[in-house]
């Protein structure tokens, strides 16, 4: 059950990363990038088309996230204590906090994407889509790190 | 051209701000709504500790979460904050919009702050 509940939510995490990222870079990138680059293909996508995968993909992610610490609660955080793995328990509090904070700019992230743009709404588009791509990496590579840290000889 | 922003945008941005900020002071202060205690598959109102109750070496065995808790509390200070946002003059929502990523930046600034008691062990 805890198995099946992780990959699945590593496989939308993984969905979630690849949206943001291409979100994030189509807002932010500069606009002489070369058309025919791959950094030019990877911007050149249509921003606001990603906002409402986004937006449903974080709320699955976090619901299985939510589901998921539960079981690592019991059966993961003791083993780490007992081994002194305290920087990634930190790492992790982070990730908590962070995809915390995301869930509540949420909805601002989805009604900046929606609302026609402007140059005060551009600027809240920038901050918060690389605010959540920044949350949403955090928390792909700590949850990465956590899931194998068995094999890292920490 | 200003266009008229719908109150539901401010209620959006301050609910932003307010849910970060009220998560930090939550996560700071341990003010939270609810503790959940995984392994009995128990919720309690409020916040509790195994170890005020029992021998603090058995703490393993009754793990407390805090996290759903810290949650809901910033979500129920959030929403009043949005609500009042919403009923405020349309002319404050540059400084909602503003604080809807400004506050959050600075809350995570916050947690990276209460997290560095785990890399000095």
């Amino acid at each position: 059950m805890a198995t099946t509940l992780l990959i699945l939510h590593g496989l939308v995490a993984v969905a979630l990363l690849g949206a943001i990222t291409h979100q994030a870079l189509a807002t932010c990138a500069p606009s002489n990038a070369k058309p025919l680059s791959f950094f030019g293909r990877f911007r050149a996508v249509p921003g606001a088309g990603f906002t409402n995968a986004v937006v449903i993909l974080y709320l699955i992610s976090w619901l299985l996230g939510a589901v998921v610490y539960l079981f690592f609660k019991i059966d993961v955080q003791p083993g780490l204590e007992r081994d002194r793995h305290w920087h990634a328990l930190g790492f992790f509090d982070l990730k908590e906090d962070f995809v915390a904070i995301g869930l509540g700019v949420l909805p601002a992230y989805w009604i900046c994407w929606r609302s026609p743009i402007n140059g005060q709404s551009r600027q809240m588009r920038i901050a918060l889509t690389l605010l959540l791509a920044l949350i949403v990496w955090w928390g792909f590579l700590v949850g990465h790190i956590i899931n194998n840290i068995g094999g890292f000889g920490w | 051209m200003v266009m008229p922003v719908p109150a539901f945008h401010r209620f959006v941005f301050a609910f932003g701000a307010a849910f970060a900020l009220f998560y930090a002071i939550a996560r700071a202060r341990g003010l939270a709504l609810f503790t959940v205690y995984p392994s009995q598959g128990i919720v309690l109102f409020g916040m509790h500790r195994s170890r005020d109750v029992a021998d603090p070496v058995l703490d393993f065995l009754a793990p407390e979460m805090y996290w759903y808790g810290w949650i809901a509390s910033a979500a129920a200070g959030a929403v009043a904050v949005g609500v009042i946002a919403a009923l405020l003059p349309a002319r404050l929502c540059r400084f909602w919009a503003w604080c809807g990523w400004a506050v959050p930046v600075a809350a995570m600034i916050a947690c990276v702050y209460l997290t560095i008691p785990w890399f000095r062990l």
